[in-house]
């Protein structure tokens, strides 16, 4: 049995597992980890962290406005609206 | 109850930063439009869209590093911090984490003594702002206006240096003073533009850190100072009952003035960073750094020296110009288009400008276009064209711009009569038949010239000219009687 907890990964992925599929999904997981922490192997201590392969920096643009859409264009593919709101269940802190 | 007990603060304070357009994207940064009104398709989290860094966020993280004494690292990084929840379509916020752009600043603080304490700043790193969840309209469902989403967030986290309430509202003023002289943040906190999360912990003096718990998005210094006071006394409720306090997040609910912990999750949050594969690092050169080095604003300190120095004000007045920008706008324009001494143009603002303001209740900007109608005034005052009096009783008037002073002056007939020849007339008028008070005058009796100068001015019902009056007083007083004993009482007088 591995030591992933695949209820909580599969929660926070958003994804439903059925039951029966759990087992699988966990040995997968883990024999991924597995192979990846090959990497493990090599000796990085001199080695700075690169962030991106590129080594290129990000790209930038100025403080100006552009409206290309219409407020309708982004609550027409929403399940609910009320007016020009977002309507969703309720989510209360 | 709490005399063995201190607290230990940190604040995280987020600041909207005042920018035309958002952090990732071209949509407005305003506040106060209709719902989901400056919301495009990288805000909305639609798949394939790109966020592009908007270089005046940067800037405003640069300027924000030069006024609070951090360093500015060359290399930043933007990463996901991942939550789920519908204020945040695109499932996580793009956040800085292991690189923040600024690191181990530090901001001082007036002390209560006179002295000031330095409050070390761990970091600020760049964030996006989330949208606006409404749950009071509807008892089953959420309303969502996601205008908010993607404004650029500035997250200012202090180490925990502060050990009060007042320290923390001192910290947090002098701090919001700072970023909107440097144009970084409007500083209205009301709309949420700079909003604090206070993290507390309780522990006798000189002992170990306690457990500290998260009061979350304080926006009005009010609450803040209420929020501490009820979980400072919470925590040691707990601890002198014998128990122990819980890390907790909690909400202050600003009906009750109370703290209370947020709903528990049933996972402990599991933010997930990983450096954004749509964004680059940040890789700033120092020729970028140094270039805005000269755009920077004075700040209020160097401000508050260069009045007490270059224009003699006194501290306490320099203070008080200085604790809001907008007053040393109005302030150094009026200096700057007129020669009346800066003394003069200051003791007016702190006292009769600032009075009409509060009475009227109105913007310190709104009056940026009468700041020549003051120095005016002030120039007709110090002319002896006006008395200080009458200057008083034509401000109001020129503030609410019903008129050029001279105009006003004329109007409101309030000219001082300054003319010699007249004035000399009066005078001779007021001494005819006092022979037994200018002989008491001889004898050395100063209330007898005071007595003088309230005939006269009475006889200009008010408008003469108080100085010259009393200056050809003593002329002439000097003529009626050519003896030494008048002439020694006079230059007496005149040296006083």
């Amino acid at each position: 049995m591995s030591d992933i907890d695949i209820k909580r990964i599969s929660y926070l992925a958003k994804l439903k597992l059925p039951s029966e599929k759990e087992e699988f999904y966990s040995q997968s997981l883990e024999d991924i980890i597995q192979w990846v922490d090959n990497l493990k192997k090599i000796d990085t201590s001199n080695v700075k962290p690169l962030h991106n392969v590129t080594e290129a920096t990000v790209s930038i643009r100025n403080d100006n406005i552009e409206k290309n859409n219409t407020p309708e264009d982004v609550l027409k593919n929403s399940p609910e609206r009320a007016q020009n709101f977002f309507k969703v269940p309720k989510v209360v802190e | 109850m709490s005399n063995n007990w201190e607290m230990v603060i940190g604040l995280e304070v987020h600041a909207q930063l005042k920018t035309t357009s958002k952090l990732f994207s071209s949509s407005p940064n305003l506040f106060g439009s209709e719902p989901n009104e400056n919301v495009n398709f990288i805000d909305s989290g639609m798949p394939g869209m790109l966020p592009v860094l908007n270089w005046a966020c940067i800037e405003k993280a640069i300027k924000t590093g030069f006024a609070l004494n951090f360093t500015i690292n060359k290399h930043s990084v933007f990463e996901r911090k991942n939550y789920f929840y519908p204020d945040l379509p695109q499932g996580y916020q793009i956040s800085q984490f292991e690189f923040p752009i600024l690191s181990e600043g530090y901001l001082d603080i007036d002390q209560p003594d006179g002295s000031t304490k330095k409050i070390r700043i761990e970091r600020a790193h760049l964030e996006q702002d989330a949208g606006k969840s409404i749950h009071d309209i509807d008892p089953k469902f959420s309303f969502i206006d996601l205008n908010r989403v993607g404004t650029p967030l500035l997250e200012i986290v202090s180490y925990p240096d502060l050990s009060s309430a007042e320290d923390v509202v001192n910290y947090m003023s002098s701090l919001r003073q700072t970023l909107m002289y440097i144009d970084v943040c409007d500083g209205n906190m009301q709309e949420g533009s700079l909003r604090a999360d206070v993290n507390l912990s309780v522990r006798k003096p000189g002992g170990e850190l306690g457990t500290r718990c998260e009061i979350k998005n304080l926006n009005s210094f009010k609450f803040i100072r209420q929020a501490i006071e009820f979980e400072f006394q919470r925590q040691i409720e707990v601890l002198e009952a014998g128990e122990s306090v819980e890390q907790n997040t909690m909400l202050f609910d600003t009906n009750t003035g109370e703290t209370r912990p947020m709903r528990s999750k049933e996972f402990s949050h599991d933010y997930r960073y990983f450096p954004d594969p749509d964004l680059l690092p940040v890789n700033l050169t120092d020729e970028q750094i140094n270039q805005i080095k000269p755009s920077m604003e004075e700040l209020p300190h160097e401000k508050m020296n260069r009045y007490i120095n270059e224009y003699k004000i006194d501290k306490d007045i320099s203070k008080i110009i200085i604790a809001e920008k907008e007053n040393t706008v109005l302030f150094e324009q009026m200096i700057n288009e007129s020669d009346v001494a800066p003394k003069n143009i200051a003791s007016c603002l702190v006292g009769d400008i600032f009075a009409f303001i509060k009475e009227k209740n109105t913007e310190v900007l709104s009056l940026l276009e009468f700041t020549k109608d003051i120095t005016d005034l002030l120039k007709l005052i110090s002319e002896d064209v006006i008395s200080n009096k009458a200057g008083k009783e034509i401000l109001p008037q020129v503030l609410e711009g019903k008129g050029k002073p001279n105009e006003l002056v004329k109007k409101m007939g309030l000219e001082q009569v300054s003319d010699t020849s007249e004035l000399e007339k009066i005078i001779d008028e007021a001494l005819v038949g006092e022979e037994e008070n200018i002989a008491k005058f001889q004898g050395g009796s100063d209330r007898v010239l005071g007595y003088f100068v309230g005939k006269c001015l009475k006889s200009t019902k008010g408008k003469g000219n108080p100085k010259l009056i009393n200056k050809i007083l003593l002329e002439k007083l000097k003529i009626i009687n050519g003896k030494s004993l008048i002439f020694e009482n006079c230059d007496k007088i005149n040296d006083k």
